[in-house]
């Protein structure tokens, strides 16, 4: 039945203005759901960025941290008591709090960094710090600066990169920063320092060495994570968890996802930019269909099944995916690059989200034709004379 | 029933609507369509001339009866029986239906494209089928681009590219002027004689019916004979003219009398002398040329009743059962006053003879009439 002529584009190219609105109009949907998905992705990329960066194979948390920035503290003793476990390497306390820190340049103007402290002799930080970097936060006072962190904290890294060290005030005690090193933002935070352990307890003078947020475990080579973890989980109270890397990324993306509105609110993004682009494509597959009403029917008329006017429209539906997905992911790579620029989230397009949204404009362009199909059947061939 | 026939309809009944809505619009239609015939069916709006005409063209399927097109029978038939049917008829529309985003050339291949027809061999048939139809240089125009007659002759072109057996075409003229229906007519009769195709041309157009080998025309949902509507067309305008314009109608009658007198006296006329007659009316008389060929229709009529009297053998218009009937109506007429005169029945008997009518000895032709 397929013949050489492809009548459902050819209908398209005859209404170029009704062509362009669809067009445009599907564009605009694609931009919607890119945007809306790679915000959301982005969300979860950077909120596991730290959880990433460390170096362990499980960690220890309090049941009561949410998330990575409000982490509630625990005993300390727990994690020593993780070191007996058999298959357990090494187990290094980590110290987390949102500090305020002034502008060196202005420092009337205050903001929250998230401050890090660990013990430099344990190990965890060496795919973030140097082993100079380590060696350097021992120095009382020292701490090294995210350089992907926000703007508004200062020109530190335009100080520094001129070989300027840096001094700041974080939550009233004046420290030093002469190196860096790269995490970035995420929708939590919006920068960082990371310092030794007993640095970090002179800016929080109130908090105790013997309530650490977290606790990074690394196991004896050849280990099996979770078959440690089970024996950890044996051996010491149930007042903390611990959990795989997989498990605390998994912990972190969930919040984010489910407890905030955030991950809700990307996700009824996308949906409405799919609920619009399918709204505009219906209507404009719907118009098509209308305004053929009697074409069809005299190829009805003429012996052409309801099976060949369906793949018509249907043809339609692919071609406006096509046409309106392309200009889309244009405009959202653009987007991007821009957005990437301005708030340092990781917003970068992967080929295989592009090839899901693809996927879901096809979805949608079918289904709105779908759609429009049931006025076909309406077309009664004895309606041509 | 032949066998032979394309298009064969016994006892044809077709209602629209369900329970008390149910209206029918055709009743007990009968009639067969021979290859290469040219039926053009008439009747008033609404007569189910059309309902008739997707019947026959598969579109929908006959209720009672039997609709047997080009062997299949169409009574009930499923979907794809009656799109198997469509795919071996050409239709041509009363506006053309043209594909407006096709070019003239694609959409005569949209018709091929149905039988598989692709490549070298479809092309060679579009060029051919436009040639045929006077398109031969519109070929890549669109329908936007064409004249009203264009576009019926690019109609006629896709209906006619598959050769088909039947052709359809309802009110194929309705949309053109003068020039380009007949045009287009007479393209739709030269092309179906050739390929020996049935045409049924539906149509309201009197000026077309000429090309008719046969008329069919339908009242009512009725199949009604030729005479029966021409009898009734013909006394319902008479009756028009009696009343608005009274004087021309006098004039008129007057002259096809006097004309039928004078000219057909002899009771043979050629026609060479008729053209004669009709210069002679248009300039010495100052009548129109309808005029005159009402005039000579009427006398016309009138050497008709003579003819019979002359060939009264052959003629079959009154044979022995008419030659009775009326005999014994003229009788009735002249008692309708409730007395029938000596000189009725002498006009009568004086009619009879003319006409060569003797009434039987035994005859019951007028049983009633002798005065009592």
């Amino acid at each position: 039945m397929f013949g050489s002529i492809p009548l459902g584009w050819l209908q398209l190219k005859a209404q170029k203005l009704r062509l362009v609105a669809a067009i445009m109009g599907i564009t605009f949907a694609v931009i919607l759901i890119f945007v809306q998905l790679e915000f959301r992705q982005a969300l979860f990329v950077s909120a596991v960025r730290y959880h990433e960066a460390m170096d362990y194979d499980l960690a220890m948390l309090s049941p009561k941290t949410d998330f990575l920035v409000s982490s509630k503290q625990f005993a300390r003793t727990r994690l020593y008591q993780v070191q007996g476990v058999s298959g357990v390497e090494s187990a290094t306390a980590v110290y987390m709090r949102l500090v305020s820190w002034r502008n060196p340049v202005d420092p009337s103007n205050a903001r929250n960094i998230l401050a890090i402290g660990f013990d430099p002799s344990e190990p965890g930080f060496e795919r973030l710090l140097s082993a100079e970097q380590i060696e350097a936060i021992k120095i009382p006072d020292q701490v090294i600066f995210d350089r992907r962190g926000r703007d508004e904290y200062g020109p530190v890294r335009e100080l520094l990169d001129a070989g300027q060290p840096v001094s700041a005030e974080i939550n009233d005690r004046r420290v030093t920063i002469d190196s860096m090193y790269t995490v970035g933002t995420s929708f939590g935070l919006d920068g960082g320092v990371i310092t030794s352990d007993l640095n970090f307890l002179r800016i929080l003078p109130t908090r105790k060495k013997s309530a650490i947020d977290f606790g990074l475990i690394k196991l004896e080579p050849g280990q099996d994570a979770e078959e440690v973890q089970a024996r950890i989980r044996q051996a010491i109270p149930k007042d903390v968890r611990v959990l795989t890397r997989q498990e605390f990324m998994g912990a972190e993306i969930q919040y984010w996802n489910k407890t905030t509105p955030i991950g809700y609110i990307f996700a009824f993004g996308a949906v409405m930019g799919l609920i619009v682009g399918l709204i505009i494509v219906y209507q404009i597959l719907f118009a098509d269909v209308q305004d053929h009403m009697r074409e069809y029917a005299t190829l009805k008329a003429m012996g052409y099944t309801h099976g060949y006017l369906r793949n018509v429209v249907l043809q339609q539906a692919i071609v406006l995916a096509v046409l309106g997905f392309l200009p889309g992911m244009g405009v959202a790579q653009f987007v991007f690059t821009k957005g990437a620029d301005a708030t340092r989230l990781p917003l970068e397009m992967s080929a295989a989200s592009a090839l899901s949204v693809f996927a879901l404009t096809v979805a949608m362009c079918a289904g709105s034709g779908m759609m429009a199909l049931r006025k076909l059947r309406a077309v009664d061939p004895a309606e041509v004379f | 029933m032949d066998s032979s026939a394309r298009i064969t309809l016994e006892n044809v009944s077709y209602m629209f609507g369900k329970g008390a809505l149910q209206k029918q619009v055709l009743f007990d239609i009968n009639t067969q369509i021979e290859g290469g015939e040219i039926v053009i069916l008439t009747g008033p709006s609404g007569s189910g001339k059309t309902t008739l005409l997707t019947l026959i063209g598969a579109l929908r399927s006959a209720q009672k009866g039997s609709v047997n097109v080009l062997g299949q029978e169409l009574l009930n038939a499923s979907e794809k029986t009656l799109i198997k049917v469509r795919r071996q008829i050409g239709y041509i529309f009363q506006s053309h239906n043209l594909l407006d985003s096709l070019t003239i050339h694609q959409n005569v291949q949209m018709a091929l494209q149905l039988n598989n027809v692709k490549g070298q061999d479809a092309r060679n048939r579009i060029t051919s089928v436009l040639q045929r139809v006077g398109l031969a240089e519109y070929e890549h125009k669109f329908p936007g681009q064409l004249s009203g007659g264009q576009k019926q002759r690019a109609g006629i072109a896709r209906a006619l590219v598959n050769r088909p057996q039947i052709v359809l075409a309802d009110e194929p003229t309705a949309s053109l002027d003068r020039k380009s229906g007949r045009d287009v007519v007479e393209l739709i009769q030269d092309l179906a004689r050739e390929d020996g195709s049935a045409v049924i041309l539906v149509t309201h157009d009197n000026r077309i019916l000429d090309v008719a080998d046969r008329i069919l025309h339908l009242e009512d949902g009725k199949m009604k004979s030729l005479s029966e509507v021409v009898s009734e067309g013909t006394s319902r305008m008479l009756n028009l003219l009696e009343k608005h314009d009274p004087d021309s109608a006098n004039y008129l009658a007057t002259f096809s009398f006097a004309l039928a007198r004078v000219a057909y006296v002899d009771g043979k006329v050629t026609d060479s002398e008729r053209d004669e007659m009709r210069r002679i009316l248009h300039e010495v008389a100052r009548l129109e040329t309808a005029e005159v060929e009402f005039i000579m229709e009427m006398s016309m009529m009138q050497k008709r009743a003579k003819a019979g009297l002359n060939d009264r053998v052959v003629t079959p218009a009154l044979d022995k059962d008419r030659a009775e009937h009326f005999l014994k109506s003229l009788y009735a007429i002249a008692q309708a006053d409730g007395i029938t005169s000596g000189e009725e029945i002498v006009e009568i008997e004086a009619i009879a003879t003319e006409f060569g009518l003797t009434r039987n000895e035994d005859s019951e032709s007028a049983p009633d009439l002798k005065q009592p």
